[in-house]
């Protein structure tokens, strides 16, 4: 029972870890997938992001963190799911920054039309 | 053991966000769907961001898929988690580039104020050009008008100059008639004074037919028509007389007594008028200013029964017309 037990938990073991996270070949997808993570919260970042979309960046950042870790911890399938999670939010976070500035530069411009058609009607004979 | 654990923390992590956007968890895929078709029906998708749609879809698949194969639902949530935030990427690219068209717009019409706010000033500063102008043509047409009413008066001033000027030729030709006037009467008057001097010289009288002078019989031989000396100096002082008033003619009547016969009587009558004629033409009297006739015995001027009557009524008499030539008939 000992041995039995002493074999076959390993190998229960590898193969609940086998199933849970498949093969131990996704580890260069999941290093790709964190490290285009990275990036996209950086760029997201560097947009914005923290000031325009607080929650999607503050989210981003914890799941890239716990994905981190998951590679860390040669978790690769939760690391990849981490990661992709992260980058939909960073990329939210960066959209909402961008849309939000376009959105500004509108609405500041449509106020200087404003402006000047008052000037125009103004200066009209 | 570790792993495990970590592995556990981070399904729970994942479940926990899943949980916090929507609290039943199968509902999670089923909110995306609805999400996803909203987006996807909008026209505004398809123009501003198809690329986006595409692969919201596309996440949206993966995790209808993960449904369709009983995927655990920790992986389904987790797929549709994704696929929602790019349904909401979606929307805010959607936001982003109609902003951006916005924008653009914005900077066309702006572009066009601009320059209608350049077209108002530039009209604006053509009105006062235009004025300006108007100003200088009305200031030209009032100088027009200034110079047109001195050259008015100019041309008066001269009009009345030369009007002076004509008065003042009027003027002196009207003195130089009084002038000729005055010495026409002068000489009428002079003429009139000799005339009467001559007259009286003459011993003309006046009678109903005019002023008569009568050259008696003394002047002429008995019975002979041929003039004495002193009836030649008489008929030069009558020449003279008309040569002083051309205007005047004469008519020379010859007359006689009742000696002798009557027919004889009438041609001497002539005969003695035509002498007196003949003398005043030597004198140098036109011809057309003598006229002659004889009265023979007829018309005289006494009784033929004395000697000096009947030589009272031998006598030529001569009458002088008026200034117009003209001599009364008898």
């Amino acid at each position: 029972m000992r041995t039995l037990s002493k074999t076959i938990l390993p190998l229960a073991a590898a193969m609940a870890v086998a199933l849970l996270f498949g093969c131990s070949n996704m580890k260069s997808p999941a290093t790709t997938d964190v490290a285009v993570t990275n990036a996209a919260v950086e760029s997201a970042v560097g947009a914005g992001g923290t000031q325009f979309a607080p929650v999607e960046m503050n989210a981003a950042r914890t799941k890239l963190a716990l994905a981190r870790q998951a590679l860390a911890a040669r978790d690769y399938a939760l690391a990849i799911s981490l990661a992709d999670q992260s980058r939909a939010d960073a990329k939210l976070a960066q959209a909402k920054a961008d849309s939000s500035k376009a959105r500004a530069a509108a609405d500041l411009l449509e106020e200087d039309i404003q402006i000047l058609r008052q000037e125009i009607n103004r200066n009209k004979p | 053991m570790k792993k495990f654990s970590l592995t556990l923390s981070a399904l729970a992590v994942v479940l926990l966000s899943a949980a916090c956007t929507s609290t039943p968890t199968a509902s999670l895929l089923d909110r995306a769907r609805e999400d996803y078709r909203a987006v996807s029906n909008s026209p505004m998708a398809a123009t501003y961001a198809p690329l986006e749609t595409q692969q919201a879809g596309d996440a949206l698949a993966l995790a209808n898929g993960a449904a369709q194969r009983y995927e655990s639902q920790a992986q389904i949530d987790q797929l549709a988690y994704v696929a929602q935030q790019k349904i909401a990427l979606t929307r805010e690219v959607i936001n982003r580039r109609s902003a951006e068209a916005e924008i653009a717009r914005a900077g066309q019409q702006r572009d066009q104020l601009l320059l209608e706010q350049r077209t108002t000033e530039a009209d604006q500063s053509k009105l006062k050009a235009q004025m300006a102008r108007n100003d200088a043509t009305d200031a030209q047409r009032s100088t027009e008008a200034a110079q047109a009413a001195t050259a008015d008066a100019r041309r008066s001033t001269l009009a009345a100059q030369s009007e002076a000027a004509r008065a003042k030729q009027g003027t002196q030709a009207a003195n130089a008639d009084a002038a000729n006037a005055q010495r026409m009467a002068q000489e009428a008057q002079e003429r009139s004074t000799r005339l009467e001097t001559q007259l009286s010289a003459l011993a003309a009288k006046k009678t109903a037919h005019g002023m008569v002078i009568t050259l008696s019989d003394v002047l002429f031989g008995t019975d002979l028509s041929r003039l004495s000396a002193q009836g030649m100096r008489s008929v030069q002082k009558l020449a003279t007389l008309l040569q002083d008033n051309p205007q005047r003619t004469v008519l020379v009547e010859g007359f006689t007594d009742s000696t002798g016969s009557e027919a004889h009587n009438l041609g001497l009558s002539e005969r003695r008028a035509d002498t007196v004629r003949d003398a005043l033409l030597s004198m140098g009297v036109a011809q057309s200013r003598v006229a002659t006739h004889g009265y023979g015995e007829a018309l005289p001027v006494a009784a033929n029964d004395t000697a000096a009557n009947r030589q009272l009524n031998r006598r030529v008499e001569i009458v002088l017309s008026d200034d117009m030539g003209a001599i009364t008939p008898r």
